[in-house]
């Protein structure tokens, strides 16, 4: 028998200020292990805030962000972060970019390479292995953040807005492919995006952030099989169930 | 995924193509050629022997190159002489500067408490300190000690102010993954950094060459090239004098390819901008 290794159970109650700047007030939820989250909320509203937090890179004024009953921490627990702006390294290659995060862990040469091929096949980067940041699409630099986050098959997978330099058939394919790897090695994700149909076209369940102050206006279980049907009445019902709670958030 | 063209796939991984290579030299050549003959015209025009015409520059060249100077000393000598100076000075202002400036630019408190005993020093040109290098120090010693202040700063200060450059969203991708700060110095830092150091070095490079000369000049040496050009202009050789000039801007120059050349090695990744 083998124990369950990645849980990575998700605890927030925390409240975070920037100098005068009351961003979450006492913003309280719980991620359990293998759930899909989307968070929307108005610009501004302490998403990104919330994510670092929960990557261990912030520590909020008051409360706590636990994973698995501890302070989340990146160097204990196994986590990977697509984030907002443009984050590739201009100075290393699309693979040695790719590879950046299993270089950290110290994983072995031969595994780092196939699994750097075998996610740069899946993002869509084959060919474009030894270009330079500056010699590809703004697109496809975020693909290759996207990639350097899954290679390291973290236990919990955060993402801001991961997919919005996207056109819509690679952003779907970027999609699907988020949900296959969701689904079969079973992390937690949470999920930041301003769209709500992609919300609810990913999410166990979609949280709505009121502005600043954050907290929590609504949070919307979605039980839809996948692949789900955005236009089928159950989708488009729950979009706009969706919909009006973000404008209340406002 | 659209497979990758030919030009996509070779687009400034090869900074200038071998025809336009070919090309510039012939160019560089032509302007050669062209300068020297209006300093030919110009000299003949003037007719003073205090303004030689070139092939004179090229007989006294020979001269001091088969012979050697009227005090024995071959031109090798003199050039070997300015050149050892020139990279021991210069490598411990590498070797100081930059662990420093880095050290600065990542504790700011460090530099903002201690800037009222450095900033001052670096106002002070290097040329001031050859009195008192004259009487502290002697031979390598002393132009190596004036090298490394004219090197020093203009390296220290441009390594300072790269750390400023580095983007908290790389440090963030290290820390996420686990990184520690002695990861995060040496993949971020150090890379965001390499070009304000190369550039601080080619700057510091010329320092360098300024203060040989000048530290030769001051004499209490037998060799170096600044110092065969005072002997000879002592005897009005104007020739000669050139000689030993046009030797240290070519040193000079062969010295900054060298540094151009490290450069564009490390920095393929950076894209060339063009106005
Ligand atoms: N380092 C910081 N120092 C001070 N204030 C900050 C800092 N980072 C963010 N803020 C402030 O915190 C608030 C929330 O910022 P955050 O980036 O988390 O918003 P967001 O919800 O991600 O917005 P968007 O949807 O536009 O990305 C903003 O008002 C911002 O000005
Ligand atoms: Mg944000």
């Amino acid at each position: 028998m083998h124990a369950p290794i990645s849980l990575a159970k998700v605890d927030v109650d925390a409240s975070h200020r920037y100098g005068p700047l009351l961003v979450h007030d006492g913003l309280k939820f719980s991620v359990a292990a293998n759930e899909f989250i989307c968070i929307c909320g108005p610009s501004g509203c302490g998403k990104t805030t919330l994510l670092d937090m929960l990557a261990g890179i912030l520590v909020p004024s008051s409360g706590h962000v636990l994973i698995d009953g501890t302070q989340a921490n990146p160097k204990e627990h196994s986590i990977s972060f697509v984030f907002q702006e443009p984050s590739t390294f201009p100075w290393l290659t699309v693979s040695e970019n790719v590879a950046t995060g299993l270089n950290i862990k110290g994983a072995p040469a031969d595994q780092v390479r196939s699994k750097v091929a075998n996610i740069i096949d899946i993002v869509g980067l084959k060919g474009f292995e030894d270009y330079y940041p500056h010699q590809i699409s703004g697109g496809m630099k975020q693909r290759v953040a996207i990639a350097r986050a899954f290679a390291t098959e973290a236990d919990l997978i955060l993402m801001d807005e991961p997919f919005v330099s996207l056109d819509q058939p690679t952003r779907e394919h970027m999609q699907r492919e988020v949900l296959d790897i969701w689904r079969h090695m079973k992390r937690t994700v949470i999920f930041v995006t301003h769209n709500l149909e992609e919300a609810v076209y990913l999410a166990d369940r979609v949280i709505i952030l009121s502005a600043k102050p954050a907290r929590i206006v609504a949070e919307l279980p979605i039980s839809l099989q996948h692949p789900r049907d955005p236009l089928s009445v159950e989708f488009t019902e729950i979009r706009s169930k969706c919909v009006q709670w973000l404008h209340a958030a406002h | 995924m659209a497979a990758t063209t030919k030009e996509d796939a070779g687009r400034s991984n090869m900074p200038v193509a071998v025809g336009a290579g070919i090309r510039i030299v012939a160019w560089n050549i032509l302007s050669l050629v062209i300068a020297l003959g209006i300093w030919q015209l110009a000299s003949r025009a003037v007719g003073s022997p205090f303004f030689p015409a070139p092939m004179q520059i090229v007989d006294a060249f020979i001269q001091l190159a088969t012979r050697g100077d009227t005090t024995g000393h071959s031109l090798w000598e003199h050039s070997w002489a300015s050149i050892e100076r020139v990279l021991v000075g210069f490598g411990l202002g590498v070797v100081f500067a930059v662990p420093l400036g880095l050290l600065m630019g990542l504790y700011p408190k460090l530099y903002a408490g201690t800037r009222a005993v450095i900033e001052p020093f670096r106002f002070i040109p290097p040329i001031a300190w050859i009195p008192l290098a004259i009487i502290f120090f002697s031979g390598l010693t002393r132009f190596a000690f004036l090298i490394f202040l004219g090197a020093f700063f203009p390296i220290f200060t441009s390594t300072l102010v790269g750390v400023a450059r580095v983007e908290p969203i790389h440090r963030k991708v290290g820390i996420v993954h686990g990184a520690g700060k002695l990861w995060i110095l040496r993949k971020v830092v150090i890379p965001t950094v390499m070009p304000d150091i190369m550039a601080g070095m080619r700057v510091g490079l010329g320092t360098a060459w300024l203060t040989i000369v000048a530290a030769e000049l001051a004499g209490g040496i037998s060799t170096g090239l600044g110092r065969m050009m005072t002997n000879y202009a002592e005897l009005l050789m104007v020739p000669h004098v050139i000689v030993g000039m046009l030797l240290i801007g070519l040193i000079g120059f062969l010295m900054n390819e060298v540094l151009l050349l490290i450069e564009r090695r490390l920095f393929r990744w950076r894209w060339q901008v063009s106005l």
